[in-house]
């Protein structure tokens, strides 16, 4: 028999010894979030696979032919085409041409399957790759939305905001990286104050400038006061979002930013953004064929860089509308593309990166929940490990909304308990309460119920359950309406994770040493 | 057997044997079609039977492609298809080109239009660039990546009606503002219209920068610049 647990004697007052049950309960049940630290979900559950083996094979060979026949540019980078021809590739001009097979066994030979990305709280320090899945937020907007002031552009207090509500959200494992972008600090300065805000305001792991080799070369400048110059020689504390200009190249901004992380042994995730129809052929084989053919090129770039570097093997996958040339997402063709991509990435034998809580709503509404639902189960279920977007994107990701942020950590929760599977523990085969129980009656008063049903069932914050009367008493409240009370509540009680004063300052010195260094520009 | 009951048809289909009216008929469904040696050919029959360059123009290409245009709109019509009708267009246009000059007749536009500097969004650009085609427009797309240079060599080079710019990053749109000041401070901001897009992009950005108008999408683009052109041309006029 499972004894339910008795309350302890905790507290006096007035002298004697009383039992303190509703403080205590409140205490428990109110606990910081922040306070959690779960810092990836162990997936349990198979993933979910649509390729036989047959037909992976035929993705990789026909990847290798694009590779061998088409090739890949490397523009206005001469280091890269170097490396290349050192490496024994044929360079054409920009075009990389490469034998068969050449960048698989690149990656393979060098290319760690995981790694750890530190946190500046080790507790924080995530594992990427393997059977675990990471929720990170979205990235790269340029407006954000609430409800109260509707779609406008994103300011440093919004991105401020963003990094409280993700170090908040338990669901989240980290902290992202342009969560949207501050458009209000001059262009050429902006990524001291998000890297800044990455530090300061949160204790997760975080994502570094690309839009510069000189901005990534800042942000592990910050990162070696955060940890120190000898803990990044062998470790990884950033990850950064290196783009493939599809189809086929890549530019100099992404390679010089790649380069440099590569160089000092910090992760770049190869992403592969396809908008199929525009960027890729519009099938699922031909998109797929392509983004192995990007992903293995641009890992093995890496891999020439620094060999050992952390890679992942991204993926990002749109449709485009046929009839407008807009993107679309949460519709079935990218899901089995991310199916696909996942598959290919795990016989390589890297981490996956893809997914997210992506649509092209304008607003938190029916459309931007079902789109979220469809992308993030479908990425959960796929095997991803690192899985960006996962919170807040709205509008195809020119938009990060604050109630659309409440919404998708919610989703993320519940994917983490999704993935642990079946629990088939003596506990939860429950024969015991069946024989207590037995026919008729019920289990709510179960002495198996009561050992376990504060943990049982997945309790949402944002979602209505109660009767038409209670909602209507409670203000006949939307999701979105409920969501806009979460987010407001949280940004309230947020208290920030102690950073050693020396440090914060070495911080703040360096960001305008450097600030000073050079004029404010726009562009 | 309907099909091949119908391409039976089109293969008896002659051009030169129709009378103006089913020709320029024709001339629209081939438009529509995006049936490229049937326009030339089609432009060129009319160009025989001493029509003007004008006429045809307007009559058989422009008048085909506002068809076009109306059903792209209204979703019937996909994007690629817009691209091989504007490319049928183009093909009619390059044989019109030279007589509507030598005729002193004013092209419908010239645009030059580029992504801005490090910025290598081009999707929506090359859109706005094929629906100005499809409306008559001489466009030259000069890519990514332009600096000021780049843009001011184009511009110096094609001396279009309109200068088209496109930018997709916060980080580089401010860049817009760059190039209008340096047209302003060269004198020449006034000898150009100056209309800018991309998604991060809004209509007060498009005003506070100096541009003449923010285009939301590639049809809107391609409705106000032949408007902007007109209206430009006839406010010269009325200074002459
Ligand atoms: C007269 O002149 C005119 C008139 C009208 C004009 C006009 C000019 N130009 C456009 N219009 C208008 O008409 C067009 C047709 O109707 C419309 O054009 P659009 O371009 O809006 O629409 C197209 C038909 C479809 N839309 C698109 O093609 C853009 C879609 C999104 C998803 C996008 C894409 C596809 C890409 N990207 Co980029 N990308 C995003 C975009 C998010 C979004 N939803 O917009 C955005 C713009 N990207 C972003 C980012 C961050 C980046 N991207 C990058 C790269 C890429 C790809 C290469 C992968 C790819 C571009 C491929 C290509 N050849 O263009 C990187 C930058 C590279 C560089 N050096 O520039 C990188 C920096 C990625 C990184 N690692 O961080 C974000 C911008 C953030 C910001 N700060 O502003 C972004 C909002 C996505 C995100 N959430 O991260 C109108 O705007």
């Amino acid at each position: 028999m499972i004894d339910s647990p008795r309350p302890r004697r905790t507290a006096s007052r007035a002298g004697r010894t009383v039992r303190a049950g509703r403080a205590r309960k409140l205490a428990a049940r109110q606990r910081g979030i922040a306070d959690e630290f779960v810092s990836w979900i162990d997936r349990r559950i198979p993933c979910f696979e649509v390729l036989d083996a047959e037909a992976l094979e035929l993705i990789e060979r026909n990847a290798d032919t694009v590779l061998e026949e088409v090739g890949v540019e490397f523009r206005d980078f001469p280091r890269a085409l170097e490396l290349w021809k050192d490496a024994g590739a044929d360079v054409d001009g920009e075009r990389v041409r490469f034998p068969r097979g050449m960048c698989r066994s690149l990656v393979t030979a060098t290319a760690p399957r995981e790694f750890t990305q530190h946190g500046r709280n080790p507790r924080r320090s995530t594992i990427i790759g393997g059977e675990r899945t990471v929720m990170v937020p979205g990235y790269g907007p340029p407006f954000v939305h609430d409800l109260d002031q509707g779609r406008r552009y994103a300011t440093i207090e919004d991105f401020r905001n963003f990094v409280k509500l993700a170090y908040m959200s338990p669901g989240l494992h980290h902290s992202g990286g342009t969560i949207c972008e501050p458009v209000d600090v001059p262009v050429n300065k902006r990524h001291f104050d998000m890297v800044y805000s990455h530090i300061k305001y949160t204790d997760k792991p975080f994502m570094g400038s690309v839009t510069h080799p000189e901005r990534a070369a800042d942000t592990v400048a910050m990162a070696k006061l955060l940890f120190g110059e000898d803990f990044l020689v062998h470790k990884t504390v950033v990850t950064s979002l290196i783009n493939v200009n599809s189809p086929l190249t890549f530019d100099a901004t992404m390679l010089g930013a790649a380069t440099v992380y590569a160089e000092s042994n910090q992760a770049t995730v190869i992403s592969p953004f396809l908008l199929a129809g525009a960027m890729s052929p519009v099938t699922v084989a031909g998109t797929l064929t392509q983004i192995l053919a990007e992903a293995l090129a641009g890992m093995a770039y890496i891999q020439l860089v620094r060999p050992g570097a952390p890679v992942v093997f991204g993926s990002f996958a749109a449709a485009v509308s046929m009839q407008s040339g807009a993107p679309t997402f949460g519709t079935p063709e990218p899901s089995l593309i991310l199916y696909g991509a996942g598959q290919l990435a795990r016989r390589l034998g890297v981490p996956f990166r893809s997914g997210g809580g992506l649509c092209a709503s304008k607003l938190p509404d029916a459309q931007a929940a079902y789109e979220a639902a469809n992308t993030l189960q479908t990425a959960a279920l796929a095997g991803v490990n690192f899985m960006l977007h996962a919170a807040g994107w709205l509008e195809g990701g020119l938009s990060m909304g604050y109630e659309k942020f409440i919404m998708d950590a919610d989703q993320a929760n519940m994917i983490a308990i999704l993935l642990q599977g079946i629990d088939l523990s003596e506990n939860a085969q429950a024969l015991d309460a069946m024989r207590e129980i037995g026919p008729g009656s019920h289990f709510l008063g179960a002495a198996h119920t009561h050992a376990n049903f504060e943990t049982a069932f997945y309790r949402s914050n944002v979602a209505d359950n109660n009767s038409f009367e209670q909602w209507q008493q409670d203000g006949s409240l939307d999701a979105a309406q409920r969501a806009n009370g979460i987010w407001k509540q949280m940004l309230r009680d947020y208290e920030p994770p102690p950073l050693d004063p020396a440090i914060d300052e070495s911080l703040v010195d360096f960001i305008a040493r450097r600030k000073s260094e050079y004029a404010d520009r726009d562009y | 057997m309907a099909t091949e009951q119908a391409m039976l048809e089109e293969e008896e289909l002659v051009l030169s044997e129709l009378n103006d009216d089913e020709l320029v008929e024709q001339m629209h469904e081939d438009l529509y079609d995006g049936l490229k040696e049937e326009i030339v050919e089609g432009t060129s029959i009319l160009l025989k039977r001493n029509w003007s360059a004008e006429k045809v123009l307007n009559e058989s290409l422009v008048e085909g492609m506002r068809i076009v245009g109306v059903d792209f709109r209204d979703g019937i019509l996909f994007v690629p298809e817009v691209l091989l009708a504007a490319n049928a267009m183009k093909g009619g246009m390059e044989i019109l080109r030279p007589l509507l000059s030598e005729s002193g007749i004013k092209p419908i536009g010239k645009m030059v239009i580029g992504t801005v500097k490090g910025d290598i969004h081009d999707i929506g650009k090359n859109l706005v660039a094929m629906m100005l085609e499809g409306a008559g427009f001489e466009v030259t797309n000069i890519g990514i990546n332009n600096s000021v240079e780049d843009y001011f060599q184009a511009l110096e080079k094609h001396q279009p009606d309109i200068l088209g710019m496109s930018a997709l990053l916060t980080t580089t749109m401010p860049y817009m503002k760059v190039v209008i000041d340096e047209m302003v401070k060269q004198n020449i901001r006034d000898d150009y219209i100056v209309l800018v897009g991309g998604a991060p992009l809004n209509e007060e950005f498009g005003r506070a920068i100096g541009a003449d108008r923010y285009c939301r999408d590639a049809a809107q683009a391609a409705d106000v610049a032949p408007e902007m052109v007109r209206a430009r041309r006839r406010g010269a006029i009325s200074r002459a």
